[in-house]
């Protein structure tokens, strides 16, 4: 199919595309698009696998419990498996890592990036579940709806990610 | 609904959402950053398109009284720090939660560190959520909990009117965007990728002159 072996989309088609995906997420699931709480279904899954007494973590309790929390871990790795065909189908390849690293924060070598990388996600979870939302579940969703916490977490994302970016080589 | 049928529905949701992330690029670390550096309006393209069709969406199924909206609390402690730290977080990962499903699927090895790091990160906050939500309450100061506020709490017209008049600006502000900044012109040049149609995996602005 020619949409799915075109190298590139438009930002505003998949933008459209991402946007009608509330239609399910809100008929079918009773909820808006989000993805950051299916971290917590999965690392809570994973610890109670050798500490059965997590479960008794409210936090955890109630992100392990409905169709819900498995819809939304579904969601997730469906994003990984939609970009593996689109990048397959359209012949893209990447490296390893973006060699981007390497122009904007001097990050070379792959171990290195590795711990940066970590890093990087520990604070992003910590910031989207503090939030309770991430780029999807506010960005999207909550901006969607008109939401005054949306519109509080998004201005706070863009504020601490430009000032940081501003100290950055161009990427 | 049994969780087979819901994990059916995800999976399926999921690969159009990944297959819109990779095509759009907005997944690439570059271009998240890019966008935080104003050199590259690709994510907010995609994010502005992607609202302004869910506002449109939530005019209609809303306002017909089909679905109810799920708002989150405004717990302005809470959304302001995590927030910044998101804000952080996307800098040095790359990448946002969604997005770094996306980079693994497409090929980028780092993203399993992100996403190691993302499932310890969450499951920190569960683990020190007690005191984490006690030292972001901000009741105090005048910033504690405003509720599931939406703007049509705050301005007049009612949610399927201000749904529509926003979705309205956005479209105008994307035509203006889209005259100022062409997204062929910023594809072209920032796409890191290679692959067919594209010569070298360096981005044109990086390579070596022609002799």
């Amino acid at each position: 199919m020619s949409i799915l072996s075109a190298r590139v989309w438009s930002p505003y088609a998949a933008g459209i595309l991402i946007g009608l995906l509330q239609i399910p997420a809100f008929l079918l699931m009773n909820t808006a698009l989000g993805a950051s709480s299916s971290f917590v279904t999965v690392a809570a899954s994973i610890a109670s696998f050798f500490d059965p007494a997590v479960n008794a973590i409210p936090y955890f309790k109630a992100h392990v419990s409905t169709a819900k929390d498995w819809w939304q871990v579904a969601l997730v790795v469906g994003v990984a498996a939609g970009a593996f065909i689109s990048a397959k189908m359209s012949g893209t390849t990447r490296p390893a890592m973006s060699e981007m690293w390497g122009r904007v924060m001097g990050i070379h070598s792959f171990p290195l990036r590795l711990l940066v990388a970590f890093a990087g996600g520990f604070v992003l979870l910590l910031g989207a579940r503090i939030a309770n939302g991430c780029t999807s579940g506010h960005g999207l969703s909550g901006l969607s709806q008109l939401a005054v916490s949306s519109l509080i977490a998004m201005a706070a994302m863009f504020a601490s990610g430009m000032a940081i970016s501003a100290v950055l080589k161009r990427a | 609904m049994s969780v087979y049928l819901a994990v059916a529905i995800g999976l399926a949701m999921g690969v159009l959402f990944g297959l819109a992330l990779e095509k759009a690029r907005v997944m690439e670390p570059g271009f998240l950053i890019g966008q935080f550096q104003l050199t590259n309006f690709t994510m907010i393209k995609v994010m502005l398109s992607a609202i302004a069709t869910g506002l449109v969406i939530l005019a209609v199924l809303h306002g017909f009284g089909i679905v109810q909206l799920s708002v989150k609390t405004a717990l302005v402690g809470h959304m302001i720090v995590g927030g910044l730290l998101l804000g952080v977080g996307i800098v040095f990962a790359g990448a946002c939660p969604g997005t770094a499903m996306a980079q693994l699927g497409a090929g980028y090895k780092d993203a399993w560190a992100v996403i190691a790091g993302g499932l310890a990160g969450g499951y920190t906050y569960g683990l020190y959520q007690k005191q984490i939500d006690t030292a972001l309450d901000w009741s105090g100061i005048g910033l504690g909990n405003l509720g599931k506020m939406t703007l049509a709490d705050l301005l007049p017209g009612g949610f399927v009117t201000l749904a529509l008049i926003f979705a309205a600006l956005i479209v105008v502000g994307l035509v203006a965007l889209e005259r100022w900044r062409p997204w062929r012109v910023e594809m072209e040049r920032h796409d890191p990728t290679s692959g067919p149609g594209r010569s070298a995996g360096i981005a044109p602005r990086y390579a070596a002159p022609a002799e």
